[in-house]
C-alpha cells in the first residue's frame, strides 16, 4: 500500500505540525484527522492556513534526519506550516478502500487552488498507491504555476522512483526551459539518460542559434552520455562560454567517464583541481569570478583566484 | 459580470481629451475590487501594477461564451484560485476572487442547481473574499430563487456579498436587491452594491450598504461623473472599480480616475478610501485579506534568488520594450 513506513512518518509529520502550529490549531487539526466524509475532508483541507497559519516551519535536527531516512530525497526546508498540515492530512487519509481513496485524492486535486496544488504535488511521494500517482505527477510537470512545478521538481523523491524516462526527461526538460534551479531535482544525476542529453544538446543548439543564453546547469545530466557530439558542444562551452558555463561543461567532463572528453580538460587544470577541492561544484558554479582569472594561464596563483569564492 | 453595449451607445469623443497622466498619483497604492482578468492580456497586468494597483478581486462572472455543463464552471472557478492567481503574482498584484453563480446562468435551472451544489468546496478555499457577482440581470423568477439561495449560503458562511445590480430597470433592480439582501438577515455592512450611478447612490448609502462604482466607458459610470458622486456623497462608504472584462473597458479605471480625482481638488485621504482602503474594509470582512501580504509578492519575486545566480523566483515576467520595433 504504502512504499515505507508510513506509521512511523504519520507521527513524526504530526509532531512537527503540531511543534509549528499553535496549540489550539493542533487541537483542531488532530480532531480533524479523523475526517472520513469527503465534505468534511474537502473543508478541513481548504480552511488549514487559517488555522495554522503561513509561516515557514522549523524542523529539528533528529526529525529532519529520520524524513530523510525513512524517504531519501524528501526535504521539509522551506515549506510553510499550511503545506506541511495539509500533507500530514493527506497521509492520515484511509487508504483501506483503494477506489475512494484515489477518488478522494484525485477530487481535491480538481478543486484546489494553487497552495493546496502544491501541498497535493509534495505529498506524491508519500501517498498509498504510489503507482496509480504516475499520470497525476505527469500533469503536474504540465503545470504553468512555478510553486507547483517546483513541489513536483524539487526535493521530490516521487518523479526519480516512478516515472518513465519519458516523463521523467519532460520534467527536466520543463525545468530547463522555466529557469529552475536543476540541482535541487531529486535523482538529476541518477536518471540521466541518453535521449536527455541528445535533447538537452539540441536545446542549447536552439538557444545559440537564437543568440540566447544557455543555463548552464543544463550540461549537468550530459556527464555519463559524452558522445562525438556533446563532446563538441562542451569543448565549444569550454572555449567559448561565460565563466559559469566554463565551469558547468568541466564539471560535465570531470564526472563522465569517457577519456577523450577529460582529456579535453588538460588545458584546464586550474579549474580540475579547484573541482578536486570542492571550490567548484554544481551548486557552486557561481564561485568565479569572470574578471581576473585567465582560465589557461597556469601560472597565476589559485590562491588569488580562491579569494574572491 | 459586466457590461454588454452595442456601439451605438459610443459617444464621439470630446474634441479636447485630456491628456493621460499619472505623474500626479505616483507612490499612490490601488485596489481594484472588480475586475475580470481571465478576459484580459498580460500587458494589462503590466500597465496596472506600473500604475500602482497592488491588489485586485476578480469577481466569478459570465465568460462571455455558453457554459453547458458543470465541469465548464468547476474548471473556471478552479481557474480563479489557481491559474489567474498565479498569472498575476507575476506583476506583483495580489489576486483575490468572488465566487458565485451569476444571474445570467441561473435561467438554466438544471445547471443551476448542479453548480449550487458546487459551491460549498470552492468558497471556503484561501483568498475567496465573497460570494459574487451574484443578483439581477433580467429579474427572472430563477434568478430571484438563486440570488436567495447564495445570499443563505454567504450567512452561513459568514462571507461579504458582492452584488451585480441590473442594466436595465436599474434603480428598482437595485432596490429589490437590498430589501431581498435584509430579508435574508444580512447586515449591510458586508454587502456591497456594484454598478450604481447618481440615480441609485443615496438609497444604497442611506441603507448602510457599501456602493461601489463601476467606471466602464460608454454603458456605466463616467470617471469626471465619478468625481462630482465623491463631492457630494463624500467618500465613506463608497469605492470605485474597472470591472474590465472582454468588453470595451479599461483595467486602469482606478488609477485614472484617482489620477482625475486629485487635479479635480478631492484629497489625498479621500481618494484613498475610495480607491484602496473602503474596499479592503469591506472584502477583508471575510477574514483573508491582509495588506501585508500585498507587497510580499513583490519582493518575493523580485529579489529572492538562486544560490546567487539570476534566476527568479516565482516565474517573474521579464520586461520587453514596448516602444521598440526589436523583439528578441
Amino acid at each position: 500500500m504504502f512504499d515505507y513506513d508510513a506509521e512511523r512518518v504519520r507521527a513524526v509529520l504530526l509532531e512537527i505540525t503540531r511543534a509549528n502550529i499553535s496549540p489550539d490549531a493542533g487541537d483542531w487539526f488532530e480532531a480533524n484527522l479523523k475526517a472520513k466524509a469527503l465534505p468534511a475532508i474537502n473543508s478541513t483541507f481548504s480552511v488549514m492556513p487559517r488555522k495554522t497559519g503561513k509561516g515557514v516551519i522549523t524542523v529539528q535536527e533528529p526529525d529532519f534526519g529520520t524524513i530523510s531516512q525513512i524517504k531519501p530525497g524528501l526535504s521539509l526546508q522551506g515549506w510553510s506550516a499550511d503545506r506541511l498540515a495539509r500533507v500530514c492530512f493527506l497521509i492520515h487519509l484511509d487508504p483501506s478502500d483503494k477506489d475512494t481513496y484515489l477518488k478522494t485524492i484525485e477530487s481535491l486535486f480538481m478543486a484546489a487552488e494553487m497552495s493546496e496544488l502544491t501541498a497535493l504535488y509534495s505529498s506524491l511521494p508519500l501517498l498509498a498507491y504510489p503507482e496509480d500517482w504516475k499520470m497525476r505527477c505527469a500533469e503536474g510537470i504540465r503545470s504553468n504555476i512555478a510553486d507547483v512545478l517546483e513541489a513536483v521538481m524539487y526535493h521530490n523523491p516521487y518523479p526519480a522512483k516512478y516515472l518513465d524516462d519519458k516523463a521523467w526527461n519532460q520534467l527536466v526538460m520543463k525545468a530547463v526551459f522555466t529557469d529552475k534551479d536543476i540541482n535541487q531535482i531529486y535523482g538529476i544525476d541518477e536518471r540521466a539518460n541518453a535521449e536527455l542529453a541528445l535533447i538537452l544538446s539540441d536545446y542549447a543548439h536552439e538557444r545559440w542559434a537564437a543568440g540566447r543564453s544557455v543555463n548552464p546547469l543544463l550540461w549537468r545530466p550530459t556527464s555519463k552520455f559524452i558522445d562525438a557530439r556533446i563532446l563538441n558542444d562542451l569543448r565549444k562551452v569550454l572555449s567559448e562560454g561565460a565563466m559559469e558555463e566554463k565551469v558547468a561543461a568541466a564539471l560535465a567532463i570531470y564526472n563522465s567517464d569517457s577519456d577523450e572528453a577529460r582529456a579535453l580538460l588538460s588545458d584546464y587544470k586550474q579549474l580540475v583541481s579547484m573541482i578536486e577541492n570542492r571550490d567548484l561544484a554544481w551548486d557552486r558554479l557561481y564561485g568565479v569570478r569572470e574578471t581576473g582569472y585567465e582560465m589557461r594561464d597556469t601560472r597565476s596563483e589559485i590562491r588569488d583566484t580562491r579569494s574572491e569564492i | 459580470m459586466c457590461c454588454t453595449h452595442s456601439f451605438e451607445d459610443r459617444r464621439p469623443i470630446d474634441a479636447v481629451s485630456e491628456k493621460l497622466d499619472l505623474e500626479n498619483i505616483k507612490g499612490m497604492k490601488f485596489f481594484d475590487p472588480h475586475v475580470h482578468m481571465t478576459s484580459r492580456t498580460t500587458d494589462d497586468y503590466q500597465a496596472m501594477a506600473d500604475a500602482g494597483i497592488v491588489a485586485l478581486i476578480e469577481p466569478a462572472f459570465w465568460l462571455g461564451q455558453p457554459r453547458t455543463g458543470i465541469d465548464s464552471f468547476r474548471d473556471y472557478y478552479s481557474s480563479l484560485i489557481g491559474w489567474e492567481r498565479f498569472r498575476s503574482s507575476q506583476f506583483g498584484i495580489r489576486h483575490y476572487c468572488t465566487i458565485g453563480l451569476n444571474s445570467r446562468e441561473a435561467n438554466n435551472e438544471k445547471l443551476a442547481e448542479e453548480v449550487m451544489d458546487m459551491l460549498p468546496l470552492f468558497i471556503y478555499k484561501e483568498g475567496v473574499v465573497g460570494i459574487g457577482e451574484i443578483g439581477f440581470d433580467d429579474q427572472t423568477a430563477a434568478e430571484e430563487k438563486y440570488y436567495r439561495a447564495q445570499l443563505e449560503l454567504a450567512k452561513e458562511s459568514g462571507l461579504p456579498v458582492q452584488v451585480h445590480t441590473p442594466h436595465r430597470d436599474k434603480k428598482r433592480g437595485t432596490l429589490r436587491s437590498m430589501d431581498i439582501a435584509l430579508e435574508h438577515g444580512l447586515e449591510p455592512g458586508k454587502v456591497i452594491i456594484d454598478h450604481n450611478n447618481e440615480e441609485t447612490v443615496k438609497d444604497v448609502l442611506d441603507r448602510g450598504f457599501w456602493a461601489a462604482f463601476t467606471i466602464y466607458p460608454f454603458t456605466k459610470m463616467g470617471n469626471e461623473r465619478m468625481v462630482e458622486v465623491a463631492k457630494q456623497y463624500g467618500p465613506e462608504h463608497i469605492m470605485i472599480n474597472s470591472a474590465a472584462d472582454w468588453g470595451i473597458s479599461d483595467p486602469l479605471a482606478v488609477p485614472k480616475t484617482a489620477a482625475l480625482m486629485k487635479i479635480k481638488g478631492i484629497s489625498d485621504e479621500a481618494i484613498k478610501l475610495i480607491t484602496y482602503s473602503n474596499a479592503i474594509a469591506a472584502f477583508a470582512q471575510s477574514g483573508q485579506i491582509d495588506e501585508k501580504d500585498f507587497n510580499v509578492a513583490v519582493s518575493v519575486d523580485q529579489s529572492q534568488k538562486f544560490e546567487g545566480n539570476t534566476i527568479l523566483r516565482g516565474g517573474q515576467q521579464p520586461r520587453t520594450d514596448k516602444s521598440s520595433i526589436i523583439i528578441s
